[in-house]
């Protein structure tokens, strides 16, 4: 799912070669984000597009050879009067006057020829990394290949492959190439894929014809050079200082040339839009208010020691049990600091549940990416490829944080709670210089695992991620104030976080302080559960087993797998009474019905129900399978396949406290759920006892930073 | 020791009175600090010239009747449109055309009129905790005016205090008097020092020349309609001379931009001058573009 979709899309017809572009949001000014094409497409935009979305008017497209524009694959097609026409039709079509120019790379050379032919439609000019002629140095790979573009090598390797012939016939390796050398920063796999998947949208063919077109058209350096000192418009260059495509000198001249500003990122290569978007969205930002000389907004600003306590608590939406958890920790917080203000940047559904408890959310919360349908998205029949799923969230997290930066910018906290807050924990020890309040980083697992079957690869991206975090922690140490594993050393996977890296175990002891676990509820006593039940409408003579499956989309497969084995199970058991529940996302009128079975969207206080069960059903999830472990119910549990966390870390907990039946889905039959449901019914368990005090630990450990 | 030494320093005659000036840092933007109620001198811009200095030229001079300006005692050089020809001649002696100019208190009494008689020589205005007629009083400062020629009571408490006959007696005391209510913020121990050191520099002679000065020539209600330039206003909320509300006003009447300094005093540029120098130096960035 992407952080932000065009209000607006279109296609404008040049000669035969369509061209897409969308249009996002409606402030002022009209930024014009032009990628290089064809080796990419409108996407590269993608860390960026929602930040400058919401503060002005956003007009993309996709440059001819690539995304949803047509394919030309002659020369000619890919001029500069080609491409430069294509720039004037868009911003026609998208009823665009005039706009703040954003470049990419080699598009910066049409974005100059556009300034050079319709001064009128450009307002100011930002550079990324420019490709553009005649300035500075080239890097020594073109000019080396260059000579051969037209010639078949024999089995050519790296740089050699920049010719037409590899281009057609061995366009992966190329591209794979090309982008592996570009990211020079540690840690870019995703990068990486997404560039390499977006190259790979186009063709060899197209790619060369891009390449050869790109010359036609291209003045004489002194008309060159001229066209850059007539630039009469305000411009911003950002390059990377280790870019292996454009020579950072390229950048620096164009700055000079055009008297413009200059942003040199360190130890960053060529595509700093989608490695560094945080830095790269706040320069355009800067850049773009500066050019609208907005008057000085007024202000509140209070003394620091004339300031209430505040703090602000970021709750992550993926799973709703880190809203109870969390509000527990808040309310246990309050018992300490009665004069702490706790505001809360949250999505739904978590906010569905801070706001029947009263809780403050805070006015930004609803510009947040919804994260929770980004794990809808990615989830199918049982089965949701966690850490693939947090990967492909990566624009989400950036559109994400940035929101969040705002909110802290101005809100002058003292504290920052991040439970499972990806987005501030990656960010902030991304770009140090932004933290701003203490920082309290809670989770409730330690470390990427690879699944099976996701072979040597899936492992080597978990191990480099975990690497990345343990490189971050090292570096930075005073991001994370505080960070509180929910849950005790036991609970800790027992592996390593990939070859050549510590065990998760010992490195989490090193680094976090481990509050037990938080429940968020108190389970009923042996003496309160006929009680309990009573007031949920169950009799002492049935037995009730519950079916849940979360909030999240994923669901159905399971519900329909033991709604199918319910009559099994009801012959061997007939005081069996099956409650089922599907969730907002599942229509229960959508289940098949039987005797004795309900089948209900929402139940309040599901925790409750669970709590007074003869048997529950459910799926690996974390928040529910503790609960059942703490009300000493038994449970079927079924980890979401290619779920690392309900595979791993979870199970490995549950084993700890002696409970629950883990179930494969696959393997699986109704006759087997049968004979589990009815053999685990009504059974007496002896968990290991689970601690209720792990809030008002968590809440302690967290006041000491206040 | 002086964190920041000026530059240049030297004297202006206008009107017969010497004015004591001093100009700091070399910048293309020239910052003019204007004097505020004569009972202290420019160094209670102290805690702003070396920073803004780093980046603007900054000029500061002492108004009539303290620290290197003459000791003059004839009202009508102390009226607000005579403050406006001393800093016009400020700026002449400094050779600049144009300044932003930044008045404090009184001194936004003056920046007003400065700006609405020269508009040619001013890019902005800030007013800091501005001393201007747009609002009540509080309960405790209201009709003190009133009462500043008669005798004081026997046993004078709190504004009692703004007496002439009082200044001329215990002008020590009620300089202490007086800065406690201008820090009300905690722990002012320093600042109230400072202003009561400057204070003895002057004396009563002026303080009761300066109350007899002439009204200005337009009000405060209706300067702002004769003024053009963008204007700033910062604001303590716990201001006890000026309320916040004339801030509020002077800001609505400008239309210009409010900073409100919640839990600061009348000199926030003393008490929370990290803050105001940040501001400052924002919205005169803004007026060089």
């Amino acid at each position: 799912m992407r952080a932000r979709y065009p209000e607006r899309e279109g296609f404008v017809d040049r000669d035969g070669v369509e061209v897409h572009f969308e249009v996002y949001g409606d402030g002022e000014p009209t930024l014009f984000l032009i990628p290089p094409s064809p080796i990419t497409h409108s996407r590269i935009w993608k860390g960026l597009i929602p930040h400058l979305a919401r503060h002005y008017r956003v007009v993309t497209f996709d440059g001819r050879g690539n995304g949803g524009s047509g394919r030309p694959g002659e020369p000619d097609a890919h001029s500069q009067e080609a491409n430069l026409g294509d720039l004037v039709a868009v911003l026609d079509a998208s009823d665009t006057p005039k706009a703040v120019v954003v470049a990419h790379c080699h598009a910066s050379w049409w974005a100059v020829a556009l300034a050079t032919a319709h001064p009128e439609r450009v307002e100011a000019l930002v550079a990324i990394e420019p490709g553009v002629p005649y300035l500075g140095r080239p890097q020594p790979h073109w000019v080396e290949t260059a000579p051969h573009w037209d010639e078949v090598l024999d089995d050519p390797k790296g740089w050699e492959l920049n010719n037409r012939h590899s281009y057609v016939t061995r366009h992966r390796d190329w591209v794979e190439f090309f982008f592996g050398e570009q990211l020079v920063e540690p840690h870019s796999t995703k990068q990486f894929e997404d560039a390499v998947d977006w190259a790979l949208e186009s063709s060899g063919e197209v790619l060369a014809a891009g390449e050869e077109g790109f010359e036609i058209g291209v003045p004489e350096r002194d008309t060159a050079m001229a066209w850059y000192r007539s630039l009469n418009l305000p411009t911003l260059t950002i390059h990377g200082e280790l870019d292996v495509c454009q020579h950072v000198e390229r950048g620096r001249e164009f700055a000079r040339i055009t008297g413009g500003d200059l942003l040199v990122v360190e130890g960053a290569g060529h595509l700093t839009p989608a490695r560094e978007p945080v830095e790269v969205n706040r320069a355009i930002r800067h850049f773009v208010d500066e050019l609208k000389g907005v008057s000085m907004p007024g202000q509140s600003w209070a003394r620091g020691m004339s300031r209430r306590k505040k703090a602000l608590f970021l709750s992550s939406p993926i799973g709703l049990g880190h809203a109870r958890r969390d509000l527990s920790v808040a309310q246990e917080l309050r018992k300490i600091e009665p004069d702490l203000e706790i505001e809360w940047l949250a999505q739904h559904p978590v906010t569905t549940v801070l706001a029947e408890a009263g809780e403050t959310i805070h006015p930004a919360s609803e510009w947040l990416a919804s994260e929770s349908g980004h794990i809808a998205s990615e989830a199918a029949g049982h089965e949701l490829h966690c850490f693939q799923a947090l990967r492909r969230m990566d624009e989400i997290l950036v559109a994400n944080f940035m929101v969040f930066q705002e909110v802290v910018e101005e809100g002058h906290y003292d504290l920052v709670i991040g439970d499972e807050a990806w987005d501030v924990d990656y960010y902030w020890h991304e770009n140090p210089e932004l933290k701003r309040g203490a920082n309290v980083w809670l989770t409730d697992f330690v470390g990427y695992l690879p699944m099976p079957d996701g072979g040597d690869h899936e492992a080597f991206l978990t191990a480099d991620y975990n690497a990345e975090m343990i490189e971050h922690i090292a570096r930075f140490p005073r991001i994370r104030d505080r960070a509180i594993f929910v849950g005790n050393p036991d609970d800790i996977y027992p592996a390593a976080f990939g070859p050549d890296l510590p065990k998760i175990r010992d490195w989490t002891e090193d680094h976090f302080s481990f509050s037990g676990y938080i429940t968020g509820f108190e389970a009923p006593t042996p003496g309160q559960v006929e009680e309990w039940r009573h007031d949920l409408g169950y009799d002492s003579e049935e037995k009730v087993c519950i079916v849940t499956v979360g909030g999240s989309g994923v669901g159905r497969a399971l519900l329909e797998k033991v709604i199918a084995a319910y009559p099994l199970a009801q012959e061997l058991v007939p005081e069996l009474r099956m409650v089922a529940v599907t969730g907002p996302r599942i229509e229960p009128e959508s289940l098949p019905a039987h005797p004795g079975l309900e089948v209900r969207g929402y139940v309040g206080d599901l925790y409750r129900h669970l709590a007074v069960s003869d048997l529950a059903v459910v799926q690996g999830g974390l928040t529910t399978t503790m609960e059942l472990t703490a009300a000493q119910r038994p449970f079927l549990y079924f980890p979401l396949i290619n779920h690392f966390e309900q595979n791993f870390h979870v199970r490995h907990r549950l084993d700890q406290y002696g409970a629950g039946r883990a179930m494969d889905y696959r393997s699986t039959d109704p006759d087997l759920m049968a004979e589990a449901m009815t053999s685990e019914v009504g059974r007496e368990v002896r968990y290991r006892h689970v601690e209720t005090d792990g809030a008002e630990r968590a809440a302690r450990m967290i006041s000491e930073l206040i | 020791m002086r964190a920041a030494e000026p530059d240049r320093a030297g004297h202006v005659e206008r009107a017969g009175v010497r004015l004591g000036y001093e100009v700091f840092g070399h910048g293309d933007l020239t910052i003019l600090l204007l004097p505020t109620w004569t009972i202290i001198h420019c160094r209670f811009w102290k805690m702003q010239v070396p920073y803004l200095a780093r980046r603007y030229q900054v000029i500061t001079y002492d108004g009539p009747g303290n620290g290197r300006s003459d000791r003059v005692t004839d009202p009508t050089l102390y009226g607000a449109e005579s403050y406006a020809a001393d800093a016009m001649a400020v700026l002449d002696a400094c050779d600049v055309e144009r300044a932003v100019v930044v008045g404090l208190s009184m001194g936004g009494q003056y920046a007003t009129r400065i700006a609405a008689l020269h508009p040619e020589r001013v890019l902005g205005v800030a007013l800091i905790g501005p001393a201007m007629s747009l609002a009540d009083p509080d309960p405790d400062r209201a009709g003190i005016f009133d009462k500043v020629h008669q005798p004081y009571p026997e046993d004078p408490q709190g504004w009692d205090k703004y007496n002439l006959a009082y200044w001329h007696d215990h002008y020590q005391d009620f300089a202490e008097f007086f800065f406690g209510q201008v820090f009300s913020e905690r722990h002012s121990t320093k600042p109230i020092e400072d202003a009561v050191g400057w204070a003895l520099e002057g004396g009563p002679a002026m303080l009761e020349a300066e109350e007899a000065r002439p009204e200005p020539e337009v009000p405060d209600t209706e300067i702002f309609t004769k003024i053009d330039c963008p204007v700033l206003v910062i604001h303590g909320t716990k201001d006890r001379i000026q309320p916040h509300r004339v801030g509020e006003e002077a800001a609505r009447l400008s239309q210009g931009t409010l900073v409100s300094m919640k839990g600061s005093g009348h000199m926030p540029n003393v008490r929370d001058p990290v803050k105001v120098n940040l501001v400052l130096r924002d919205f005169v960035e803004r007026l060089g573009r």
